[in-house]
């Protein structure tokens, strides 16, 4: 009796592994599949209430954290504050002479979200609770519009694109996930380079094979490059924030340099996205 | 562990509310910059309740759905928490230990284990990107907070799982001990009488 329990325990185990290898070798590099794509259309709405419900709870938790960083921020954010004030009032009278340019070439649009995509608002009701991934579930899938490959943006800047869409729901890879690669350039340089996240750290992003003959500075700012030929193109469209150049080390005698990229978006700390669904991508 | 319908209700219910809180409370609030991670601790506390079995299904229950939400391929999260939950299930059938501790060090040891567990599967399916070592410090401090959340979710499952619990013996001798004495007639000490 007791022999025929162990041998039905251990046939039990060796079915989970199995089946869990199975699932991996069927489903990996896929999207999603159906019985995922029914899980997630069921669990949805349960975790879109469950998130709304446990904000107050979760804003709690955060203002603690929140609390023992502002104290040391303080003293940096006040310089921060001064350059900021300066480059504001630098930045008055750039936008004022380039609405002038804008007029004069007729490129009247806003330039924060670029022309031909459709910003769709989406709420993130969930997170990757391991530090080996960077993704997050948010609550717009493929009927608002969504589809895989879509970027992804917040008030900040570029966070991530869509890897996965369900009816309700979509999975959105962050710049931070291991798989991501950003084509990205150093404005006003102009010098490109391809920006790689360092896992495990969402504050800093690595833009790498940058041409070294042309010298990168701190503080620069970084965004997407949005190259296109030969019937290729990059993910994301030209020109969306990523982020500013935190660390520049000098490099001689070498063909290609690497700097070290903040991005603008707190990639840790997302509540509202923006999906830019649409645009030239077929 | 007894398995009738209704724990096994109650199992199932205690799977989807343990996802669901990881997924929009847990993974989305940061103390010292690091999201803790319940659903190692919740899996070994039920892989301590019910032994190997309950652990290991338990385990590969939690990681399917989390995977099925999360939109992620299938399977490594399964084998991930089937592993963590058997060991926890293993430690109970293999050692009789039986301290308030056991519970909530298990939670820390297991949910390092599963965090490398995760990191090791992803590594398997390849990283194509560099390290930081602040995953180092992630991994730790989460295996920190498991200890504190295995001691209230083993307190809680505790709770919600009552009537399937076979009793631990250490309980029923410290039961036994407690119980009142009855002394024999003119054995012991005389009760006083008041104003006699």
């Amino acid at each position: 009796m007791y022999r025929k329990q162990v041998r039905r325990r251990r046939a039990v185990l060796a079915l989970l592994i199995v089946g869990s290898f199975a699932l991996l070798s069927v489903t990996y590099g896929q999207g999603s599949d159906g019985v995922q794509r029914g899980v997630a259309t069921i669990f949805s709405p349960i975790q879109s209430v469950a998130d709304r419900a446990l904000k107050p709870a979760r804003d709690l938790v955060n203002w603690f954290d929140e609390t023992f960083d502002a104290k040391g921020d303080n003293a940096r954010l006040h310089e921060e504050l001064e350059v900021a004030r300066k480059q504001a009032v630098r930045s008055q009278a750039a936008i004022a002479e380039n609405a002038q340019l804008r007029k004069l070439v007729q490129l009247d649009h806003s330039g924060a979200i670029p022309s031909g995509y459709t910003p769709v608002s989406g709420r993130v009701i969930g997170r990757s609770p391991t530090v080996w991934f960077a993704d997050v579930t948010i609550d717009v899938g493929s009927g608002d519009g969504v589809k895989v490959e879509d970027p992804v943006v917040n008030g900040d800047g570029l966070v991530g694109k869509v890897a996965a869409v369900t009816g309700g729901s979509a999975r959105v890879t962050l710049i931070a996930d291991h798989s991501s690669a950003v084509a990205a350039k150093v404005v006003p340089s102009g010098v490109q380079g391809v920006l790689k996240p360092s896992v495990g750290d969402p504050g800093d992003l690595i833009l790498d094979f940058l041409d070294s003959e042309k010298p990168v500075g701190k503080n620069q700012s970084v965004v997407t490059s949005g190259w296109r030929g030969q019937g290729i193109e990059s993910g994301y469209p030209p020109n969306l924030p990523i982020g500013e150049v935190s660390e520049a080390p000098l490099v001689e005698q070498e063909a290609q340099q690497q700097v070290h990229v903040r991005p603008f978006a707190d990639l840790r700390e997302l509540d509202l996205v923006q999906v830019l669904t649409g645009g030239s991508r077929g | 562990m007894i398995l009738t319908p209704n724990i096994l209700a109650r199992l199932v219910a205690i799977v989807i509310a343990g996802v669901i809180l990881q997924l929009t409370f847990f993974s989305q609030v940061a103390l010292f910059h690091v999201s803790p991670d319940v659903l190692p601790s919740l899996v070994v506390v039920l892989g301590l309740f019910g032994g190997t079995l309950t652990g290991a299904v338990c385990g590969f229950s939690v990681g399917f759905l989390l995977d099925c939400l999360l939109i992620v391929p299938l399977g490594g999260g399964s084998l991930v928490l089937l592993a963590t939950g058997y060991l926890a299930g293993l430690f109970r059938e293999r050692f009789e230990i039986h301290s308030t501790l056991v519970p909530p060090l298990l939670c820390m040891v297991l949910t390092l284990f599963a965090e490398l567990g995760f990191g090791a599967v992803e590594l398997m399916l390849g990283i194509d990107a560099p390290v930081s070592t602040l995953v180092i410090r992630d991994i730790l401090l989460k295996s920190i907070f498991a200890f504190f959340l295995g001691w209230g979710i083993h307190a809680l499952l505790r709770r919600l799982l009552r009537p399937a619990l076979v009793e631990e013996p250490t309980a029923q001798v410290r039961r036994r001990r407690r119980r009142p004495r009855v002394m024999a007639p003119g054995r012991g000490r005389r009760p006083r009488t008041m104003g006699a």
